[in-house]
């Protein structure tokens, strides 16, 4: 091999080294970009904030009581919704909601680790017990959705879940003037 | 190359790539802990430090004001103490002494003549829950109400003791009928097999031992829990399910257990 060979393939070698730097560079930009676009316009933001709670006296004071479960109407005219998942199921039982309104799921677990996932929406996320899990949802129809347990929970996990009943905005209004919390557990 | 040419600032390769790394760090923390956190429309900061803080995860005390407070008592029992799991001879001794108030009702060895639930072998875990619930109104019973009310906690530790300790009375049903309620609970109308919880296939802390208790009994309990007159389970796990059930299946339960099946 002469010295001028050894030289032609160094530049050939320094190309290609900068042509794989450089689809690196770009994918890591791309993959950036994507996880940039997905937070800000597809509503998968990860909680805003981190918050605890004593798993083990949730049901005796604070906002999980049971009396205090179930839809709340806010000052602003959203609706914040209170559940609890426990081993095998989640309290309220069937939840009401109104159609295009904010919605502000605020759930935690009594035990061990549960998921909430409303079918049909990108509403999906862990109970972990200790966290308080909250997720903004707006349903933009009238209509029933599935909320099943999503992390298996143990044996009665098939038999955990819960109903989301998306009504009419007047009409839930109604119902929330009467009663403080609002539910459609019969 | 002597090292300190390479290391100093006025090396062109070395300042461009600090100040390229610096530029890459600080405008990744405007974006992590400022741009997106205010992105979200929902977010609701206080300030600056608020939003970075809460990027970072630091944890806040949940807190939510205008509480729906319970008009009725609610369960408190503390069901984790180390002596329900593992009792003193003199605790098991001491609540066999108490427990002849019991025996009227619940029988002398802790099995009942008279439909009341039978204690031999329960959780003691269980009979603590509910003498506590008895004492203060969580569960009310006009029969047990003035009996717990005179009960302090040791009292009701050694009681569960000692029932927790006597053996329980042996099965005399047939396996082979366990009706479809029991085995696999409803899944599609959001029943978890009575096992799940109840101790023949898991066992969650606070739920009753189900096997040889009175049909009466258990139809009754199940009865109260749908309609909402008995309600010291907590966070409604049993009145979830006793509201699903139809009259038939509380029957075919109660019945199972009972062991007239
Ligand atoms: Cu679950």
């Amino acid at each position: 091999m002469t010295s001028e060979d050894h030289a032609a393939s160094a530049v050939v070698a320094q190309k290609i080294e900068r042509r794989w730097a450089a689809i690196s560079i770009l994918i890591v930009v791309f993959l950036t970009a994507m996880a940039a676009v997905a937070g800000i316009h597809q509503a998968t933001m990860p909680q805003a904030r981190v918050e605890i709670i004593d798993p083990e006296k949730i049901h005796l004071s604070g906002e999980f009581v049971e009396t205090n479960l179930g839809s709340a109407i806010e000052p602003d005219g959203s609706v914040t919704v209170r559940a609890v998942g426990q081993q095998y199921s989640f309290t309220p039982q069937c939840i009401l909601v109104p159609v295009d309104t904010k919605v502000t799921f605020r759930a935690t677990s009594a035990d061990v680790v549960h998921g909430l996932l409303i079918q049909q929406t990108n509403v999906n996320t862990m109970l972990v017990p200790g966290y308080v899990s909250e997720q903004v949802a707006r349903f933009s129809r009238v209509g029933d959705h599935l909320m099943p347990c999503q992390e298996f929970c143990s044996v009665g996990h098939e038999g955990m879940w819960a109903m989301v009943k998306v009504i009419d905005r007047n009409e839930f209004m109604s119902l929330a003037a009467s009663k403080r919390r609002v539910s459609c557990v019969e | 190359m002597n090292p300190e040419r390479l290391l100093s600032l006025t090396n062109r390769w070395f300042s461009t790539s600090v100040g390229l790394t610096l530029v890459i760090f600080l405008s990744s923390a405007i974006c992590g802990f400022l741009l997106l956190p205010y992105a979200d429309a929902d977010s609701r900061f206080s300030g600056i430090w608020d939003a970075i803080c809460n990027a970072a995860g630091f944890p806040v005390k949940s807190s939510a004001t205008d509480i729906i407070q319970p008009e009725f008592k609610i369960s408190g029992a503390t069901l984790g103490l180390a002596e329900l799991t593992s009792p003193s001879p003199q605790s098991i001794g001491r609540g066999a002494t108490l427990a002849q108030q019991c025996a009227i009702c619940h029988g002398p060895e802790g099995v009942s003549r008279a439909d009341a639930p039978n204690l031999a072998g329960q959780y003691a875990q269980v009979i603590y829950k509910q003498l506590h619930d008895f004492r203060s109104g969580a569960r009310t019973n006009a029969t047990m109400g003035p009996f717990a009310a005179h009960m302090n906690d040791r009292d009701m530790i050694d009681l569960a003791a000692y029932y927790a300790y006597l053996p329980r009375i042996p099965s005399s049903r047939d396996s082979a009928e366990v009706p479809l309620i029991v085995a696999s609970g409803a899944p599609t109308r959001g029943i978890a097999p009575c096992g799940s919880c109840h101790g023949t296939i898991e066992r969650k802390i606070g739920s009753p031992w189900l096997n040889g208790q009175p049909a009466a009994y258990i139809e009754a309990q199940l009865r109260y829990f749908a309609s909402g007159a008995r309600r010291n389970d907590t966070n409604q796990q049993m009145r979830n399910i006793a509201r699903a059930l139809t009259d038939d299946e509380i029957k075919a339960v109660a019945s199972y257990y009972a062991g007239t099946q």
